[in-house]
C-alpha cells in the first residue's frame, strides 16, 4: 500500500461522502459548504495526477467563484429552505443513477469486457510508456505546452477565442435576465401575455365552430395568473 | 486480471474512472430527484468535476504530453463556471417573479 494510494483511498471517501451529503440533505447551506468540501478534495486529487495547475484552477474558479455564487443563490432565494429534499421522481432518479453507475464500472472498471468484438475495460487502454515501459513523467513545462496551444492556430486557438466571446455573451445575458424589474414593468408583460393567450383562444373556438364534426378535443383553459402575488413581491423590491 | 497493471505511483487507471463514474451517478441523483433548482444546479456541478477527473486521468495516464487533455480540461472549467453563472441569474428572476423554484411547478412559460 503506497503512499499515493492511501491519499487517493482517504480523498475519495471525502469526495464521495460529500457529495452524498450534498445531493440528500434538506439544509442547502450546509449542501453548498459540503460541495465546498467535495471540491476541495477533487483539488487534492488533480494534484495527485501531477496537474497541480487544474489544482489550483479548481480552487479558484470552483470553490472562489461557483461556490460563491451558489452561496449567494441560496441567500437570496431564502423562502425555499426546508421544504422535503426529494420531489416525486426522487427513487426513479436513483434507480437510473444505479444503472448508469453498474453499467459505467462494468465498462471502465477493471474487467475484460468484450461486446461485438470490442474490448472494454483497464486492458483496452494503450497506455503510454516511456523507453523503460514505465508511464513517462508529466514535462514540467506542461502548462507552457497548454498557453501554445490555446493560442497556436492550429490548436485550440479558435474554440479559445469562441470561449471568451462565450463568456461575454453571458455576463449580458446574466445581468439581463437577472435585473431589478419594476412593478408597471412585470404587470404590462403579464397583461401582454395576458391577452395574447385571451387571443389563442378565440382563433381556436372560431376553429373548432368552422371545423366539421371531427371530435377535435376541447383546448383546456389556461390557469390564471397569481397577480397579487407577484405585485405584492416585486412592489416589496421596488421599494428599495 | 491484473488489477493493478499500468499503475502509476500504485494507482491504476480504474481508480479514477471508477471515482468519476461514483461522483457522475451522485450528480446525476442530485439532478433527478431534487426539489428546489439550486440543489440541481449543484448536482449539475458535481457532474462536471466527474468529467473533469475524467479528463484529466486519461490525460495523465495516456497522453501525458500532449496538450488536448489539459486543453480540453480547461474548456470545461470555463463552460461550467458560465453555465453556473447564467443558471443562477435565471433561478433568481424565476423566484422574483414565480416566489417559487420547485422545478415541479415550474412547468409554463410564462411570468
Amino acid at each position: 500500500m503506497t503512499l499515493q494510494q492511501l491519499i487517493f483511498l482517504g480523498l475519495a471517501a471525502v469526495i464521495v461522502l460529500a457529495a452524498l451529503f450534498v445531493v440528500s440533505t434538506r439544509n442547502l447551506f450546509r449542501a453548498a459548504l459540503m460541495l465546498v468540501v467535495s471540491f476541495f478534495g477533487i483539488a487534492g486529487l488533480y494534484v495527485l495526477l501531477d496537474a497541480g495547475f487544474f489544482a489550483v484552477a479548481q480552487v479558484l474558479v470552483y470553490i472562489g467563484a461557483i461556490s460563491i455564487l451558489i452561496i449567494f443563490g441560496v441567500m437570496l432565494t431564502r423562502g425555499m429552505q426546508g421544504m422535503e429534499p426529494r420531489n416525486t421522481q426522487a427513487v426513479g432518479g436513483a434507480v437510473v443513477a444505479a444503472i448508469i453507475f453498474g453499467v459505467l464500472v462494468l465498462l471502465l472498471g477493471p474487467f475484460h469486457v468484450t461486446i461485438n468484438n470490442r474490448e472494454f475495460g483497464n486492458i483496452a487502454w494503450n497506455f503510454a510508456k516511456d523507453a523503460t515501459g514505465n508511464a513517462p513523467a508529466v514535462a514540467d513545462t506542461y502548462i507552457a505546452s497548454l498557453g501554445v496551444a490555446l493560442v497556436d492556430v492550429n490548436q485550440f486557438a479558435l474554440p479559445f477565442e469562441l470561449a471568451s466571446v462565450m463568456i461575454l455573451l453571458v455576463m449580458i445575458g446574466a445581468i439581463w435576465v437577472a435585473r431589478e424589474r419594476k412593478v408597471a414593468e412585470v404587470q404590462a408583460d403579464r397583461r401582454d401575455i395576458l391577452a395574447e393567450e385571451r387571443e389563442e383562444e378565440a382563433s381556436i373556438e372560431a376553429a373548432k365552430a368552422g371545423a366539421s364534426s371531427t371530435g377535435v378535443p376541447a383546448v383546456p383553459a389556461a390557469p390564471g395568473l397569481p397577480e397579487t402575488a407577484i405585485a405584492h413581491g416585486a412592489g416589496g423590491h421596488g421599494e428599495h | 486480471m491484473n488489477l493493478f497493471a499500468n499503475a502509476i505511483h500504485g494507482i491504476p487507471l480504474w481508480w479514477f474512472l471508477v471515482l468519476a463514474s461514483a461522483l457522475f451517478c451522485i450528480g446525476l441523483y442530485g439532478v433527478l430527484g431534487r426539489k428546489n433548482a439550486i440543489a440541481m444546479l449543484m448536482g449539475v456541478e458535481l457532474m462536471l468535476n466527474a468529467v473533469n477527473i475524467n479528463l484529466l486521468a486519461f490525460w495523465r495516464y495516456i497522453a501525458p504530453n500532449s496538450a488536448t487533455g489539459t486543453a480540453f480540461a480547461a474548456f470545461i472549467f470555463v463552460i461550467a463556471a458560465a453555465e453556473a453563472a447564467v443558471g443562477l441569474g435565471l433561478i433568481i428572476s424565476v423566484y422574483r417573479s414565480m416566489q417559487s423554484i420547485d422545478p415541479e411547478t415550474l412547468d409554463q412559460l410564462k411570468l
